[in-house]
């Protein structure tokens, strides 16, 4: 607003540098799209900023197009939380285990412990498995036997089958979960304390759905 | 616990005069029923801070807050579907050997059979029993099993709540807890038919052992019994 129509903005980053590459999933806007007729802007020290795609014409046979890969949830969520997957056809046993937040989705058969602390597990509605399981937020949809204990939350699935207890401070059963076991709130703070034990007289009950504040 | 040593405010005491027995509330969109059974169960577990509740039907959100919220610990079994998924095996099972061995399986086998899996708690481990009215569908055979192995896992002094038809029950119930006192029946597809109506005579030698008893008639003829060990 500060500056005349006509004033050129002058660029730190000249033309032909990497930040203009082809295919680059910039938007651009077509007035600033350089066509085949003009001279190559490459040759100008400086350059209007918003012209990031520039091509130049060489005498190499050009490359066949590169489409862009759209950025699906999908994608954007493997970005971020690395997810594993344990297809249907699969069978595994043994422990599972590992720190960071790589969450887990178990279609398959598993047998022995998972014990992924700070992570999401998720049992799929073909998810067989018989392993205790150890978890931030445990998500059951399939059938489980074992003891579950999550850091933050339970739910039960409307399809689930659980055969064993649950150590959480939050749970949530949907109409239609089936568990055979006990069901035990604890403290937030206290669920990654130790691993999943029978109860004593001793344990701090705490609300459903109510998350703890205290310390 | 002692039943006849309690002493109950006299609030509760003057709400349960004013309720005079279990009734469905008329008007109610909702398949509700004021439970004075339900009331008296959790004035019974009461005196138990940490209190252990098994409930014998399936799982339910509202019951599972509903006792977490007043500091009990939560067992859940659903001991109907159990047995039925039980049978279900087993009839296969005899149906291929009974070709080889010819062997007769009464109920009474079944049950022991059965009780090899289901409803595997310590002694003494409940402070009460939620059993709603899973008795009825049950072969008369079979219930003595059942309640021999519930009265082992009640605490001394621990109270089984059983609710028991006057005829037999034209649909099939589960039972949720709505609140301290209301019961909310919930439709559910048969998986078993009404299989017994118990007179009052059977449920006295069914529960000999028991120390006590105290049942409320409602106006639908249920009985909500209360039984303590």
């Amino acid at each position: 607003m500060w500056r005349k129509p006509n004033e050129v903005k002058p660029s730190s980053q000249p033309a032909g540098s990497p930040g203009s590459v082809p295919n680059q999933t910039k938007t651009v806007s077509p007035a600033a799209v350089t066509t085949e007729s003009q001279p190559p802007a490459s040759q100008t020290p400086v350059v209007p900023a918003p012209v990031p795609y520039a091509p130049v014409q060489h005498n190499v046979p050009a490359p066949p197009p590169v489409i862009p890969a759209p950025v699906t949830k999908m994608a954007v969520a493997r970005e971020s939380t690395a997810s594993s997957r344990i297809g249907s056809g699969l069978k595994i046993r043994g422990e599972l285990s590992g720190s960071g937040n790589a969450d887990l989705l178990v279609d398959g058969e598993l047998q022995g412990k998972i014990a992924l602390g700070d992570s999401r597990v998720t049992i799929g509605q073909s998810g067989r498995v018989q392993a205790d399981i150890e978890a931030r937020d445990i998500l059951i949809e399939g059938s489980v036997q074992g003891n579950l204990k999550a850091r933050e939350s339970v739910h039960l699935g409307s399809t689930s089958r659980v055969q064993g207890s649950i150590l959480t401070p939050r749970i949530g059963i949907d109409d239609g979960a089936r568990l055979r076991g006990k069901v035990e709130m604890i403290r937030a703070s206290d669920a990654g304390a130790s691993p999943a034990e029978p109860a004593t007289d001793s344990d701090l009950l705490r609300p459903v759905h109510a998350r703890s504040t205290e310390a | 616990m002692n039943w006849m040593a309690k002493t109950r405010p006299n609030a509760a005491a003057a709400t349960a005069r004013l309720n005079p027995g279990p009734s469905t509330l008329q008007g109610s969109t909702s398949n509700v029923r004021i439970s004075n059974g339900l009331k008296e169960f959790l004035w019974l577990i009461s005196d138990v801070p940490h209190g252990r509740v098994l409930d014998l039907g399936p799982v339910w959100q509202s019951t599972v807050a509903f006792f977490v919220e007043k500091g009990y610990r939560i067992s859940t079994e659903d001991l109907l579907r159990t047995w039925k998924d039980f049978q279900t095996d087993e009839e296969e099972r005899q149906r291929a050997a009974i070709s080889v061995e010819g062997e007769k399986v009464t109920q009474a086998m079944l049950a022991e059979k059965f009780l090899e899996k289901a409803l595997q708690y310590p002694s003494e481990h409940f402070h009460g029993v939620l059993a709603w009215d899973l008795l009825d569908y049950f072969d008369p055979q079979v219930v003595p099993f059942l309640l021999e192995r519930l009265f082992t896992s009640l605490y001394p002094g621990g109270v089984v709540l059983t609710l028991f038809h006057s005829r037999a029950a034209e649909r099939y119930h589960r039972y949720r807890i709505v609140d301290s006192q209301t019961i909310e029946l919930v439709p559910s597809p048969t998986i078993a038919v009404h299989a017994h109506v118990f007179q009052n005579r059977e449920l006295m030698d069914l529960f000999g052992k028991f120390r006590s008893s105290k049942t409320f008639v409602g106006r639908d003829q249920v009985r909500e019994s209360l039984f303590l060990k």
